[in-house]
Parts: structure tokens; sequence; C-alpha cells
């Protein structure tokens, strides 16, 4: 394989890792999954933009590790109520829609790919017909290749809104 | 010298229907828009003190935040002479909104209003107009200043009050202060960031759940999961007779007796004190303090509408924290209380729904605890939401129903 069509398969790769991420998050039932998308040195970090840019610590959600990022599964699941089978779900019944573009890749030296995108989730809870925006903002990710596939090495969620409009349930 | 908002005066503008018994609450409290505009008026611009900030928000001259008391939205600002101010965010000409942002720095330029380019010191003096020709003779530009909320600050916190009747603050406090300074220590604090989110729900609601310690082992599932409990304590409601202020007291479970469901148990360690105990805070209305495990935080509950209130969560570390205590409370901090924090979703929801079908009307009632008429009462106990009510009925100006003094 030739070195162009190599890097250009890896920017590939790393576009189908964020379709797979939005298919898993948009389904309350495979939120389990979430994990596995991410290496095994990752973090998962959620901001507001007016944080980040006044350079203040405090994060919306910091797991900061590979083991956070497996709890949140266990918060969202045993804490919250939400996530897995229907008849689980104790409250905080949403269904998140994800629309996520345009996407830009941009490949490393050292063979990972920088994917940033635009992305606006929107929830629908069981007990309210009306949709609600809760995020709108950037995703910067960087990807990186394992045995495995590829993986988030590092996904960091810019929110535009300093003033969120809902709680958290479900990743971004 | 402060300059006091004009207010409307008499009763409340509907009327209230409040049941005999103090421990019934009506629902119509939560969904009366011409309520919501009067208590905007009786209770937050009322004789009370509203928790603003603490000065670590805005350590530097020139250093300012914005925020509203009840409806009127306010800049808090560190003068050049490092004095704090709460001043009006309006022009004092045509009324346009000064600072749009959170946050920012006006030692330099000031505060310039962007419709007639009408300039403010920091301080909220007037410095200059634009092309002030054929203004009539009897211009002045010191008649122009931003009007001022009366300003106190205990250990760093920031407190506003536009009535000229509010008590000094001490004595509106009375002996939460001890409270306070269990939470904030000398008041040296160091500001982490803050997370904002829309709650939606009555901000009667939001407060009064804070008084409630009925509902923390029966909604916070992730306590039941891990099994945390409280190991004692009580709520107290300092200043009942006037302000009803509420200081719970608990201590939790260690963590290493906690179920280790999580890979990553930080999120209910201690390690900043030397037992698990932990205060939760309302100073009356709407400041809520806490020092909960090892996170520092002051919550602003701001009223946006009937339905909708605005929390926001402000994470404190101390001046003189190492950096690794630092990191700890900063990873801590919004991982359990705040929009994604394991004990806050469950508030949340269960507020909304509160709210919901408050429609239905009929009263709330509480029950745990209230054969006692008088603090202190159980840190499980919801009895405390009475005296929150009692204070909330003085400053309408409707019949309190608290009972004689014991």
């Amino acid at each position: 394989m030739s070195a162009l069509s190599d890097v250009t398969s890896r920017e590939q790769a790393a576009r189908e890792l964020l379709s797979h991420y939005v298919r898993v998050v948009d389904d309350p039932e495979r939120v389990h999954e979430w994990p596995d998308l991410f290496a095994d040195e990752a973090e998962y970090v959620v901001v507001t933009r007016e944080n980040l840019e006044r350079g203040l610590p405090v994060a919306v959600i910091r797991d900061d590790s590979k083991d956070r990022i497996l709890d949140r599964v266990t918060v969202i699941r045993e804490f919250w109520g939400a996530g897995g089978r229907l008849e689980d779900r104790h409250y905080n019944d949403v269904r998140p829609r994800h629309l996520v573009g345009p996407v830009w890749t941009e490949p490393a030296e050292d063979g990972s790919v920088w994917v940033t995108a635009n992305f606006g989730v929107w929830l629908t809870p069981s007990a309210d017909p009306t949709p609600r925006l809760l995020a709108l903002g950037e995703y910067r990710d960087h990807v990186v290749f394992t045995p495995q596939g590829p993986r988030f090495r590092s996904k960091w969620v810019i929110l535009d809104t300093a003033v969120l409009q809902d709680v958290f349930v479900y990743p971004l | 010298m402060a300059t006091v908002l004009p207010r409307a005066s008499g009763g409340p503008p509907v009327s209230l229907r409040w049941p005999p018994e103090d421990n019934r609450i009506p629902r119509e409290i939560f969904t009366d828009p011409d309520l919501f505009r009067w208590e905007m008026d009786a209770v937050f611009t009322g004789p009370v003190w509203v928790l603003v900030g603490h000065e670590a928000e805005i350590p530097q001259p020139g250093d300012y935040k914005t925020i509203s008391v009840g409806a009127v939205p306010v800049i808090v600002v560190r003068g050049g002479d490092g004095q704090v101010r709460v001043l009006l965010n309006a022009c004092a000409h045509r009324g346009a909104r000064l600072v749009e942002g959170p946050s920012g720095n006006v030692l330099r330029a000031g505060f310039r209003c962007i419709y007639h380019m009408w300039t403010y010191a920091p301080d909220g003096t007037l410095q200059g107009v634009s092309l002030p020709e054929d203004f009539p003779a009897e211009f002045r530009r010191e008649d122009y200043g931003l009007p001022r909320a009366r300003v106190a600050t205990h250990r760093g916190l920031i407190f506003a009050s536009f009535h000229d009747e509010t008590p000094p603050l001490p004595a509106y406090l009375a002996e939460l202060t001890e409270g306070l300074d269990r939470v904030v220590g000398d008041g040296r604090l160091r500001y982490l960031g803050s997370v904002k989110v829309v709650f939606r729900t009555n901000w009667k609601l939001y407060v009064e759940n804070i008084y409630d310690g009925y509902h923390v082992t029966a909604l916070h599932t992730g306590f039941q999961v891990v099994r945390l409990r409280s190991h004692g304590g009580q709520r107290l409601v300092p200043n009942y007779q006037r302000n009803g202020h509420l200081w719970g007291q608990s201590r939790s479970t260690r963590v290493d007796e906690l179920r280790p469901v999580l890979r990553d148990m930080s999120l209910f360690e201690v390690r900043t004190k030397p037992t698990t105990d932990h205060n939760m805070i309302v100073v009356f209305p709407s400041g809520v303090v806490t020092d909960y495990f090892d996170t520092i935080q002051l919550r602003y509950v701001l009223p946006l509408a009937v339905d909708r209130t605005l929390i926001e969560f402000t994470f404190f570390a101390r001046s003189d924290d190492p950096e690794e205590v630092v990191r700890h409370r900063v990873r801590q901090g919004p991982a359990v209380l705040g929009p994604a924090g394991a004990i806050t979703l469950e508030d949340a929801a269960a507020l909304e729904r509160v709210q919901t079908s408050s429609v239905a009307r009929g009263d709330n009632v509480v029950l745990k605890g209230t054969p006692k008429r008088f603090p202190p009462y159980r840190h499980v106990d919801e009895a405390p939401i009475r005296h929150f009510y009692q204070a909330y009925r003085r400053l309408l100006g409707v019949a309190d129903g608290a009972p004689s003094q014991p």
C-alpha cells in the first residue's frame, strides 16, 4: 500500500470511528459499548468554551482515565437508572440524537489522526414530545490505531453555550 | 452610598391561598406568573442579603462578573481601590446593558455603553458622555452614576441587598456564620471555574430541596449503590424567626467502607478534612454553600421564569492547597455536584416532575420530622422546609403561619 493511500485509509477509518460513536451514543441500549471506542489510555472531557478560554480547569465532565470512562457507564445505568433495556430505566429516560458534521481530519506524523467536527445533540424525553436542544459545539478528537482498530485517545467536547439547557445523562 | 431601587408596596397582586397548616404548600405558588413577578420584587429586592459571589472570582482590581439579583441584572466588580461593589448592569441614560459576557476586566477601559458611548469608572461613577453640547443646563455627571446595591462580605463571600431596611449582615446570618466559616475557612480561596445549567423548575422547589433531608437516601440511588449513609448529623435553621437559613450537617461513610462499584472511587474520597463531616447550607433566599467530600462549592440560584431556574455551580480550592489537592478537587467537584454529577441528575429529574404536576393544584405536604415544631431537626428530616416558607411568607406580607415561640 502506498504512503498516500495508507494516510487516506487512516483518515477514513477515523471518520468511521466517529460514525460508529454516534450510533452507539444515540442508543440507550448500547451505552455499555461506549468505553470500547476508547484506547486503554484515554480521556473524555466535556468543557464549556468559556472555562476553556479563561484557563479555568473546571470541566462539566473530566473522565481522565479509561477507568473513569468505564465508571461512567456504571453511573448512567446504576446511579441514574438510565441506559440499558427499557424496563431497566427508572427515570432520565430520553432519546438522544446527535447531528454531526462537517468532519475534518488531519493526519499526524506518528500515524494518529486528529478529527474535528461540529455537533448538536437533541433530546426527546419519553414524557415530553417536544425535542430539546441539549448541546451545540465542537468535537476535538485524537484517534490512534491499536491492534483492535481505531480508538479515541482523547475526545474533547467543547460546548458553545456557557449555560447548559439540561443535565447530561448520556455521553455527548 | 447605596442606591435603593423603587419597590412596589402592599400585598401580593394575586390572592394567595395558603392552607392553615404550616406543613402544606399550595402548588399554585410554583406556576403563577404574577406571583413570580411579585417575588422578584418582594423577596429578591426585599430586606434580604443575596449571595452573588466570592471575592476569589474577581481577585484583581477591575475584575468583574455578571449575575442577577432576582430579575435585576448586576455587575459584581472590584474597583481600582480594591473595594467590591455591585452595580446595576444597565446604562443610566437609556438603559442598554453595559456588559454582556460573564466576566472580564475594566480597570483601564471602564464600562462603556455601546449605545451613546457613556463611560463609567469601575466604581460606577459616570466619567464621560459623548457630545454633551445641548444637554439641559442642569445636567451633572454625578447624578448619573450606575445604581449600586448595598454590599457586605463575610470571609470573601459577597452579598448584595437592594433594600435599605436589610439588617447588617452579621445579624442577618446570625449563627449561620459558624457554618460558613467551616466551609470557606479564612476566606482565602482560589476560583476553579463554574458550570451553569437550567433546571426546569420553580426556584423555590430548587431551594426547598436543600432544606429536605428526607429525599437524600430515597432519591439518590448512587448512595444506595455504594452504600453511603449518613452517620448522624442535624439540620439547623439559623435565625428561623426571621430569615430561615438552612445549615445541614452530616457525616458520611468513609470511602474505604463503601461498596467499590466504581473503579475510581476518588469521587467519594475525603482527603482534606480530618473527618467525613460536611455542611450543606442555604443562605436565605438563594445562596447555597457546601463542602461535600472535598468539594468547596457555592451555588447561585437565579430565577429565569416561573418554571425555569438557572443554577450556577462554582468551584473553589483553598489558596494554599498543593497542586495535587487542587487536581483532586477539580476531578471530584463537577463529577459529584454539577449538571453531569453523580448525585445531581436525580434532583433535576424529581424537581421537573414536581413542577410539571403543580398545575394539578392541591397542596404539597411536609411530614418527616414535623412533630417537632422548632430546630434542631434530625439530618433526615424535611421539616426545615416549613421555616423556608415562613420566611418567604413574611417577605410577601402573607401571615407566616409560624407557631408561637417555645
